[in-house]
C-alpha cells in the first residue's frame, strides 16, 4: 500500500481575505470600535500634518509674493547706551551699492495721531507718525486696501496714509472721502489705508506722511529712522555684510541689519516645534490603538477556540490559523488607517476652507498613516495569530 | 427488539487487508495528571462499515474520536488510516491528510456564525486547494443532497437544531472522505430530527463512505451495523445488530 502523502494546499490570497474578514464581519461593533481606536490616532497624525502643510504652504506662497531679499537697517545703540540716529547720506550711499534695487525709508516725527483733538493726550498714547518716502510701497511689496498711498503732490500737503492696525484702532474699516485726524494738533486728511504688511509689522500700526510735510509741520531733520532696501536675491548677504560700514562709516557698530522675512521663516519653524507635540499625541494615540486591537484579537482567539478546532479538523494547518487571525488583525488596522487618513483630509479640509489656505495633505502622511496602521496591526495581530496556532486541536474542539 | 449477535473479537492484521481503513493497535492514551483514558484499545474498521461507539460519558470515546481523526496522538499503540501509521506524519502532513480523507461532525455542530449556510458547507474543501466558485458549486449539491435545497443563503442562527446538523454533515461529506467521524451527532437534536440524521448517516454509508458514530445512547448505536461497546478505556463488546432501521 503506497503511502505517499501530500502536502497540503495552499490557501489563495482572496481565500486569506475572505477568512480573516469573515470573522471581522460577524462581529460588526467590535471591529468597528477596535478600528476606531487607530483611525482616531491615524486621523490626528494626519491632519496635524495636513493642517501645518496647509499653512506652511499658505506662509511660503506669502514668502514668495514678499520676497526674502527684503533688508531692514535701522540705528543702534551707541557706546554710551544712547539710541544713536543714521546719518542723512545713509540713503544716497546705499542705494550706490551695486546689488541694491530699491531703498526706502522711514524717520519717527515726534507727534502722535489722534481721531480727533478733543483725545485727550494723558488717556491715551496716540498713534505713531512716520515720515514714509514715496516708495516705501514697492520697497515692501505692499498694496492698499483702500484709497492711495502718498504721492508726489500729497507728500507736501497736510495727507495721510494709514496702516492697516492704525486704520482699525482710529476706526477707519471703511474710508469715507474727505476724513480727518489730528496729528500734533493739525488737521491731516486721510488719503488711504495699507493692506497688513507682514514684513514690517510696525508699518501697519504707524500712520505716514510725506517728508517735505515732516519738515514744515514737525521740523524733523531728513534723517531716517528705518531704512529698507531690496538686494537681487543671489547677493542679500553679501550687501547685509557692507550696509553698516557704508551707513555710517565712522560707527559701523551703531547700525542693526535685519532680515524681516527671518521671522516669517521663524513662524514656519515654530509651527514645526508644534507639530511635534501634536505628533506625539497622535503616536500615543495609535500606541493605545494598536494595544485595543491587540486586546480584541486575544479575546477572539479565546471566544472563537471551537472555530479553530473545527478548521483544524477541516484540513487547516497551524499556518492557515496563524495567517488567518494575522489577516484579520492587518484587516482591522489597515481599515482603521484608511478611515483616519479620510477623517484627517476632512478635518484638514475644513480647517484649509475656513482659513482660506491652500488644501495641502502631504503624501508622505497618507502613505506613512496607511504603513504605520498596517505595521501596528502586524505587531498586535501576531501574539495571538500564533497563540491561536498553538492552540492543539483537541483542547480547541473541548466544548467550553 | 432488534436481534444482537455476539461476535468473537476480530483478529488484529496490521494494514495486510487493504479493505482495513482504520486500525488501532493497542492504542493507550494518558493525559497528564496523570489519567490513563484508554488502556490498549484494539480495533478494526474495514471500508464501509457503519460502527457506532458507544459508552458512558468518561469511559473515553471522545478520546478514541480525537485519535481516530487524527486530531490527537496516542501515548502509546498505533493508529493507522489506510494503512498510514498516523504517528509518522509531521502536523502539516496530518492536516492535508485530514482535509482529503476524514470528515467531522460533531454534536455542537460548530457552523460559523453570521456565514450562509451554503458557504459554512463550502468550507468543508476550504483547505483543499478548490477555487471558491467551484466550492459553492459543490456545496449547493451537498446541500440538496441532504434536503437543505430550500434553506443555502440563510445563516445559522435561522436554521434549526435539526438543519443545522444537516449543514455540518454537508459541509463532512464535501470532500468526498472515506471516513466520517461523528461525535455524538443526535446529542443536541430531538428524536425526530436526532432520526433524520441517522438517516443521512446511513445513506452516506450506504455510498460507500465508512461511518463511525459516537455515542452515549444506545438507541443510537443500535441503529448502526456494528456496535462497539466501550467501558473505562477498554473494548467490552463488539457486535454486529441486524441493521434494522429504527
Amino acid at each position: 500500500m503506497s503511502a505517499t502523502i501530500q502536502g497540503p494546499a495552499r490557501l489563495s490570497p482572496t481565500d486569506t481575505v475572505r477568512v480573516g474578514a469573515s470573522g471581522l464581519t460577524s462581529r460588526p461593533l467590535r471591529s468597528t470600535l477596535s478600528a476606531l481606536g487607530i483611525a482616531i490616532g491615524i486621523a490626528a497624525v494626519v491632519s496635524v500634518l495636513g493642517i501645518s502643510a496647509s499653512s506652511q504652504a499658505a506662509l511660503i506662497a506669502q514668502l514668495d509674493t514678499l520676497g526674502t531679499n527684503l533688508l531692514q537697517v535701522q540705528a543702534g545703540q551707541n557706546f554710551g547706551g544712547a539710541t544713536s540716529s543714521l546719518p542723512l547720506t545713509a540713503e544716497p550711499m546705499l542705494s550706490r551699492v551695486g546689488p541694491v534695487t530699491t531703498v526706502a525709508s522711514v524717520a519717527t516725527v515726534s507727534a502722535k495721531a489722534y481721531r480727533t483733538s478733543y483725545v485727550p493726550v494723558g488717556v491715551t498714547n496716540g498713534i505713531q507718525v512716520k515720515a514714509a518716502r514715496l516708495n516705501l510701497l514697492d520697497a515692501l511689496a505692499g498694496t492698499m486696501a483702500q484709497g492711495s498711498f502718498l504721492t508726489k503732490a500729497t507728500e507736501n500737503y497736510p495727507v495721510v496714509v494709514l496702516g492697516a492696525t492704525t486704520a482699525v484702532r482710529l476706526g477707519f474699516d471703511t474710508l469715507i472721502p474727505n476724513s480727518v485726524i489730528d496729528i500734533g494738533g493739525k488737521t491731516y486728511v486721510v488719503g488711504g489705508v495699507m493692506a497688513s504688511m507682514p514684513l514690517a509689522p510696525d508699518i501697519d500700526r504707524s500712520a505716514l506722511i510725506g517728508y517735505p510735510q515732516a519738515e514744515r509741520d514737525f521740523a524733523i531733520t531728513g534723517s531716517p529712522t528705518t531704512i529698507y532696501l531690496r538686494s537681487t536675491p543671489d547677493q542679500v548677504d553679501a550687501v547685509s555684510a557692507v550696509v553698516p560700514g557704508t551707513v555710517n562709516p565712522a560707527n559701523p557698530n551703531e547700525v542693526n541689519v535685519s532680515l524681516p522675512s527671518d521671522a516669517l521663516q521663524a513662524r514656519i519653524a515654530t509651527n514645526d516645534a508644534f507639530n511635534s507635540l501634536f505628533l506625539g499625541l497622535g503616536a500615543v494615540a495609535l500606541l493605545v490603538g494598536g494595544v485595543g486591537i491587540a486586546n480584541v484579537m486575544v479575546i477572539s482567539v479565546l471566544e472563537r477556540r471551537s472555530e479553530i478546532g473545527l478548521r483544524r479538523a477541516l484540513g487547516a494547518t497551524r499556518g492557515n490559523i496563524r495567517s488567518q487571525f494575522l489577516t484579520e488583525a492587518l484587516l482591522l488596522a489597515g481599515a482603521g488607517g484608511v478611515a483616519g487618513v479620510l477623517l484627517g483630509a476632512v478635518i484638514t479640509l475644513i480647517y484649509s476652507s475656513t482659513r482660506s489656505v491652500q488644501f495641502v495633505v502631504p503624501v508622505t502622511a497618507v502613505a506613512g498613516g496607511i504603513a504605520v496602521s498596517l505595521v501596528l496591526g502586524a505587531i498586535a495581530g501576531l501574539y495571538p495569530a500564533v497563540r491561536a496556532a498553538r492552540l492543539a486541536p483537541t483542547e480547541a474542539l473541548r466544548s467550553v | 427488539m432488534s436481534q444482537v449477535t455476539v461476535l468473537t473479537p476480530q483478529p488484529i492484521d496490521r494494514g495486510d487487508d487493504p479493505r482495513d481503513v482504520m486500525q488501532l493497535v493497542n492504542v493507550r492514551k494518558i493525559y497528564p495528571g496523570p489519567v490513563e483514558v484508554l488502556h490498549g484499545v484494539d480495533l478494526t474498521i474495514k471500508a464501509g462499515e457503519l460502527v457506532s461507539i458507544v459508552g458512558p460519558s468518561g469511559s473515553g470515546k471522545t478520546t478514541l474520536l480525537h485519535l481516530m481523526g487524527t486530531l490527537d496522538q496516542p501515548t502509546s499503540g498505533q493508529v493507522l488510516i489506510n494503512g498510514i501509521e498516523v504517528s509518522s506524519l509531521s502536523d502539516r502532513q496530518l492536516s492535508a491528510f485530514r482535509a482529503r480523507t476524514l470528515g467531522f461532525v460533531f454534536q455542537q455542530f460548530y457552523l460559523i456564525d453570521g456565514v450562509s449556510a451554503v458557504d459554512n458547507v463550502a468550507n468543508g474543501l476550504l483547505y483543499s486547494g478548490v477555487s471558491l466558485g467551484r466550492r459553492r458549486e459543490l456545496a449547493v449539491r451537498a446541500l440538496r443532497r441532504v434536503g437543505l435545497g430550500h434553506r443555502l443563503g440563510q445563516p445559522p442562527a435561522k436554521l434549526s437544531g435539526g438543519e443545522r446538523q444537516r449543514v455540518a454533515i454537508a459541509r463532512a461529506l464535501m470532500a468526498r472522505p472515506a471516513i466520517v467521524l461523528a461525535d455524538e451527532p443526535t446529542g443536541s437534536l430531538d428524536t425526530q430530527s436526532g432520526d433524520g440524521v441517522l438517516q443521512l448517516l446511513r445513506e452516506l454509508n450506504t455510498d460507500g463512505t465508512t461511518v463511525i458514530v459516537i455515542t452515549h445512547d444506545p438507541a443510537v448505536a443500535e441503529a448502526m451495523d456494528r456496535q462497539v461497546t466501550i467501558r473505562d478505556g477498554l473494548i467490552v463488546s463488539d457486535v454486529v445488530t441486524g441493521g434494522v432501521p429504527r
